[in-house]
C-alpha cells in the first residue's frame, strides 16, 4: 500500500463542482479511523449538504459504515478503535472532548442494516429516545410524538391500533420504518442509514426509499448502500469509497454519467465489488 | 476365569487375524479382476474382523454376565428335586405335631384380635383423639397382644427346628442323601441367608472367597456345582471360539470387488454408537423405575395415605416401628422437609441471584478484555471446589460466626447448624453456576440492540437495564431456574451445616432439615431393607426427581424459546 504512506490531505479525491443548493450540515476534514495498529480510513475531506440525500458507496470492506459510524461518534463504542481528524456539524466540533456523545447521537440518529427493534411494545420504542432524553412532559406529548413520527416514518396507519404489540411482532420492512419512526422521534438533525434495505425484500425496500424521499424535505440524510441503483434512485450526492480512500464525489448523476476516476468507473460498470 | 481370559486373547488374535485374511484377500481380488474395489482394502479387513470378533465376545459377555446364574439356578433346581421326599416327610410331621399346630391356631387367632383392636382404636381415635386415655389402654393392650405373638411364633419355629433337625438325622450323610440334606437345609433358609449359604458354597466349589461354614451339605452343594460350571465355562468359551472362527470363513467369502464393505463398517460403528446411548438411557429409565417401584412400596406401607406424605406436618420417621401401630400416623409427613429445603434454597437465591447477575452484567458489559481473561476463569475456579469443602467451611467457620453474632443480637437460641450458615454457603456455592449461565444469555443478545440504544444516545447502563435486560429476562430467568433446581438437590453442604431437626419453621437461624440430607440419614447406618422408615427414602427421592425434573424442563423450555427469537 503505497497510498497510506502518503500524507492525508494530499489524497487525490476527485471532488465535482456542486451548485450549492443547501448550506452544508456535516463538514469533515483529514479524518482518519485505526482499528487497533489497522487504518481503515485515510484522510477523508468530505462536505455534506443539509436537507438531501447522500449516499456512500464502495465495495464492501472499504470503509463505508466505519466513516458513517464517525458522524455520531459510535465508534467510541468499539474499543479498539481510533479516530482522528475533524468532523463539524453546524460548525461545532464534535469530535471535541467537550461534546458529550450521548446528546450528539440525540442530534443524529442512526438506522442500521438489521431491523433492530427492541424488545419492548411499538408504542414504547418510539417512545424510548423522548423518554431518556426527556423531550415529553407528559403523556399527552409523548403520545403526540409517537403518533407524528410513526406517521413520518409511514406506519402508523399499519400500526395504530396495535400499538402495544412487541416491536419485533412486526414484519422486516415494518419493523425498519418502526426503527426510523423511533430515530425520528428525538427531533434529530442528520440521519444515518447504513445499509437499511439490504434485509429487505424489494416491495419493503421501494416502501422505504419512498420514505428516505420524502424526509430529504426536513433531514440532513446519509445512507450506505451496496446497491448503485437505490443510490441513483434515492441520493442528490454520491460519495465513493475504496480502501479507505474517498476517491470521488459529487452529484449523483454525475458520478454514474460521467465518472472521471478508474476506480470509480470500474465500480459502476461493476468490473470490482 | 483363567479359561474365559484365555478365550478372549484367543479372539483377538482371531480378530487380528481376521483383519489381515480379509485384507489381503480383498487385495488379491482386486489384482486378478483387475478393477478397483469398492472399498479400501482396510475396510474388507476391518468387515472380516468384525466378524470374527463381534459374535464371540458376545457369547463371552454373556456368559460374564449370567453364567454364575445359570449355574446356580441349575445346581438350585437339582437341590430341590432330591429333596422332594424329605420337604415332603416334614410338612407331614408338622401337621401331626400337637405343639406346633397349638401355636400356629393361636398366632392366628391373635392376628384377628389384633385386627379387632385397630378397628376398635379407629373408632376411639376418631371420637376422641390420639391423645386421649382410652387410645393409651388400646395401645398398651395392644402391646400385651404383640408380645403373646411373639411368643407363640418363637414356640412354633422351636418346634419346626427341631422335627426338622430329626428328620436330617434319620439320613445318611453319603451321596445322593448330602444333596437332600442340602436342598432340605436351603428350603428352611431365610432369604437373606440363602445368599451367604450359596457364597459359602461356591467358595469351597472354586475358591473364589473364603467359605464361613464347612458343612457336609456344603460339601454336597459345592460338589454338584463344580461340573455344572465346568461345563458351563467350556460350552461358553468353545462356542465363543466356533463362533468367531465361523464368522470369520462366513464373512471371507462375501469379500468381492463390488462389496461394499465401507458401509458394513459405518452400520456397525453407527450401532455401536447407538448403543452407548441407549445403555445411558436405560440405565436412566431403570433408576427412574425402581424409585418409583420402592416409592410405590413405601405409600403401600404406609396404607397409601399418600395425603399425609404429602402435606403431613409431622416428620418421625423413626417411631413408626411396627406397621399397623395406633396411634402413629403422621409420622412421615413430609412438609417439615420441604419448607427446609425451600428456605434454604431461598437463602441461597437471595445470595446468589444478585451476586451471579451482576457479575456476570460486568463480565460481559463492562469489564474489558483483561479483566475478562482472568475474572471468568476465577469465577469458574469456584464451581469446581467440591462441596464437602464448602460444607467444612459452613459448619466450622460461616455456622459459628452466624451463632455467635446472633448470640451478641441478643438472640438466646442461637445454634451453629442453621439454616442460614447453610443457605448462605450454598449461595456462594451456586454463584459461578447463575454468573456463568447468564453471561451466556447476555452475550447471546445481538449487538445490533446495543448499537441501536446507543445510537438513541442511551448510556452504557440505560442499554443494558432498557435493553440488554429485557432482552435477555428470558434467558436469565431459565438459568435462575436451573440454579435453583441445583439448590434443591444439593447434599453435602445441607447434611453437614444445616442440621437433623425436621422443624416446621421459617426462621432462619434454627436448624431444619431438607429431602437430601433426610434420604442420606435414612439409608446411611444399619438399616432394615423392608421397612417404611428405609422405604420413604426413596418417595422423598422420587418427590425430588420430579421437582427437579420439572424446574428443568421449565428453565430449558424458557432458554429455548429465547433462543429461537435470536438465532
Ligand atoms: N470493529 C472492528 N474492529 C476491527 N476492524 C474493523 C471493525 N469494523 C470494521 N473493521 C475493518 O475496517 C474496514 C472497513 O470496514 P467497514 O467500515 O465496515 O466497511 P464497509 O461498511 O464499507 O463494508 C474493514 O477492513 C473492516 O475489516
Ligand atoms: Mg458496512
Amino acid at each position: 500500500m503505497a497510498d497510506s504512506a502518503a500524507p492525508a490531505h494530499t489524497a487525490k479525491t476527485v471532488y465535482h463542482s456542486v451548485a450549492n443548493t443547501h448550506p452544508v450540515k456535516v463538514a469533515a476534514s483529514g479524518v482518519e479511523v485505526f482499528y487497533a495498529d489497522k487504518q481503515a480510513l485515510h484522510g477523508i475531506n468530505l462536505d455534506i449538504q443539509d436537507r438531501s440525500v447522500t449516499a456512500f458507496i464502495g465495495p464492501s470492506g472499504c470503509g463505508k459504515s466505519t466513516f458513517l459510524r464517525c458522524i455520531n461518534r459510535m465508534n467510541d463504542t468499539i474499543d479498539t478503535a481510533r479516530v482522528a481528524g475533524s468532523i463539524r456539524i453546524d460548525d461545532e466540533e464534535i469530535n471535541d472532548r467537550a461534546v458529550d456523545p450521548v446528546l450528539l447521537r440525540a442530534r443524529v440518529g442512526m438506522v442500521f442494516q438489521k431491523p433492530n427493534p427492541f424488545p419492548k411494545s411499538i408504542y414504547d420504542n418510539v417512545a424510548y429516545g423522548p423518554r431518556i432524553h426527556g423531550l415529553a412532559s407528559g403523556k399527552d406529548e409523548l403520545d403526540a410524538i409517537v403518533e407524528t413520527s410513526l406517521k413520518k416514518a409511514g406506519l402508523w396507519d399499519e400500526v395504530a391500533d396495535r400499538l402495544d404489540q412487541p416491536g419485533n411482532s412486526l414484519s422486516g420492512g415494518q419493523q425498519q420504518r418502526l426503527v426510523i419512526a423511533r430515530a425520528i422521534a428525538v427531533n434529530p438533525e442528520v440521519i444515518l442509514m447504513d445499509e437499511p434495505c439490504s434485509a429487505l425484500d424489494p416491495i419493503a425496500t421501494a416502501r422505504i426509499e419512498e420514505l428516505i424521499d420524502e424526509l430529504r424535505e426536513n433531514y440532513c440524510l446519509i445512507i450506505v448502500t451496496h446497491s448503485m441503483a437505490q443510490a441513483a434512485r434515492v441520493s442528490q450526492m454520491t460519495a465513493f469509497f475504496h480502501l479507505g480512500h474517498l476517491v470521488e464525489y459529487g452529484p449523483t448523476e454525475e458520478i454514474f454519467t460521467n465518472p472521471r476516476d478508474r476506480r470509480t468507473q470500474d465500480y459502476i460498470t461493476g468490473r470490482f465489488g | 476365569m483363567q479359561l474365559s481370559l484365555i478365550t478372549a486373547l484367543a479372539l483377538l488374535v482371531l480378530t487380528a487375524v481376521g483383519f489381515l485374511a480379509g485384507r489381503s484377500r480383498a487385495l488379491a481380488l482386486a489384482e486378478k479382476d483387475g478393477s478397483r474395489l469398492h472399498s479400501l482394502p482396510g475396510y474388507h479387513g476391518y468387515y472380516v474382523a468384525l466378524w470374527a470378533g463381534l459374535p464371540g465376545f458376545a457369547v463371552l459377555a454373556a456368559y460374564a454376565l449370567a453364567g454364575t446364574m445359570i449355574v446356580n439356578t441349575i445346581v438350585l433346581d437339582r437341590m430341590e428335586r432330591a429333596a422332594e421326599p424329605l420337604q415332603a416327610r416334614y410338612e407331614l410331621a408338622l401337621a401331626n405335631d400337637d405343639i406346633w399346630s397349638e401355636a400356629e391356631r393361636e398366632i392366628a387367632r391373635l392376628d384377628d384380635e389384633m385386627a379387632a383392636l385397630r378397628g376398635e382404636a379407629e373408632q376411639v381415635i376418631a371420637a376422641e383423639g390420639v391423645q386421649s386415655d382410652a387410645v393409651e389402654a388400646l395401645r398398651a393392650r395392644q402391646d400385651e397382644l404383640q408380645f403373646a405373638q411373639d411368643d407363640a411364633r418363637f414356640t412354633r419355629d422351636a418346634r419346626a427346628n427341631t422335627i426338622a433337625g430329626d428328620i436330617i438325622q434319620a439320613v445318611p450323610e453319603a451321596g445322593d442323601h448330602a444333596l437332600a440334606r442340602a436342598g432340605f437345609e436351603f428350603a428352611r433358609l431365610p432369604v437373606q441367608e440363602r445368599e451367604v449359604f450359596l457364597a459359602d458354597a461356591r467358595a469351597l466349589a472354586f475358591g473364589d472367597g473364603l467359605a464361613s461354614r464347612d458343612t457336609p451339605e456344603l460339601r454336597a452343594t459345592a460338589g454338584a456345582l463344580q461340573p455344572v460350571h465346568s461345563a458351563i465355562a467350556w460350552g461358553a468359551c468353545l462356542g465363543a471360539l466356533g463362533l468367531a472362527l465361523a464368522g470369520l470363513a462366513f464373512a471371507r467369502t462375501h469379500l468381492a470387488v463390488r462389496f461394499r464393505a465401507r458401509n458394513r463398517v459405518e452400520w456397525v460403528i453407527s450401532a455401536t454408537l447407538a448403543l452407548a446411548s441407549l445403555i445411558a438411557i436405560l440405565t436412566t429409565l431403570g433408576i427412574v423405575f425402581s424409585l418409583l417401584f420402592e416409592s410405590l412400596r413405601f405409600f403401600a406401607a404406609i396404607d397409601w395415605r399418600v395425603a399425609d406424605f404429602l402435606f403431613g406436618t409431622q416428620w418421625s420417621p423413626q417411631t413408626a416401628i411396627r406397621p399397623g401401630q395406633i396411634g402413629q400416623s403422621g409420622s412421615f409427613g413430609a412438609v417439615p422437609l420441604f419448607a427446609g429445603t425451600a428456605l434454604i434454597t431461598l437463602i441461597a437465591m437471595m445470595v446468589a441471584a444478585p451476586v451471579g447477575l451482576f457479575a456476570a452484567i460486568y463480565l460481559s458489559e463492562y469489564a474489558d478484555s483483561r479483566v475478562r481473561a482472568w475474572a471468568k476463569p476465577a469465577l469458574e475456579i469456584l464451581a469446581g471446589v467440591p462441596t464437602v469443602v464448602y460444607g467444612f467451611f459452613a459448619l466450622l467457620t460461616v455456622g459459628p460466626l452466624l451463632r455467635d453474632f446472633a448470640l451478641f443480637l441478643g438472640y438466646e437460641d442461637a445454634v451453629t447448624q442453621s439454616a442460614l450458615s447453610a443457605g448462605l454457603v450454598m449461595g456462594v456455592m451456586i454463584i459461578p453456576f447463575v454468573s456463568s449461565l447468564s453471561d451466556d444469555v447476555i452475550n447471546a443478545v445481538p449487538q445490533s440492540l446495543r448499537d441501536g440504544a446507543y445510537a438513541m444516545g442511551a448510556t452504557k447502563s440505560e442499554t443494558i437495564r432498557h435493553v440488554v435486560f429485557p432482552a435477555a429476562l428470558p434467558g436469565i430467568v431459565g438459568a435462575l431456574l436451573l440454579a435453583v433446581s441445583r439448590a434443591v438437590g444439593e447434599t453435602m453442604i445441607v447434611v453437614m451445616a444445616a442440621g437433623q431437626a425436621a422443624n416446621l419453621t421459617a426462621n432462619p437461624l434454627e436448624s431444619v432439615t431438607t429431602i437430601t440430607v433426610q434420604i442420606v440419614t435414612l439409608l446411611t447406618g444399619d438399616q432394615e431393607f423392608n421397612s417404611p422408615k428405609t422405604l420413604s427414602a426413596f418417595a422423598l427421592g422420587l418427590v425430588l426427581f420430579v421437582l427437579t425434573l420439572i424446574l428443568n424442563i421449565i428453565a430449558l423450555r424458557v432458554v429455548q424459546s429465547y433462543r429461537e427469537k435470536y438465532d
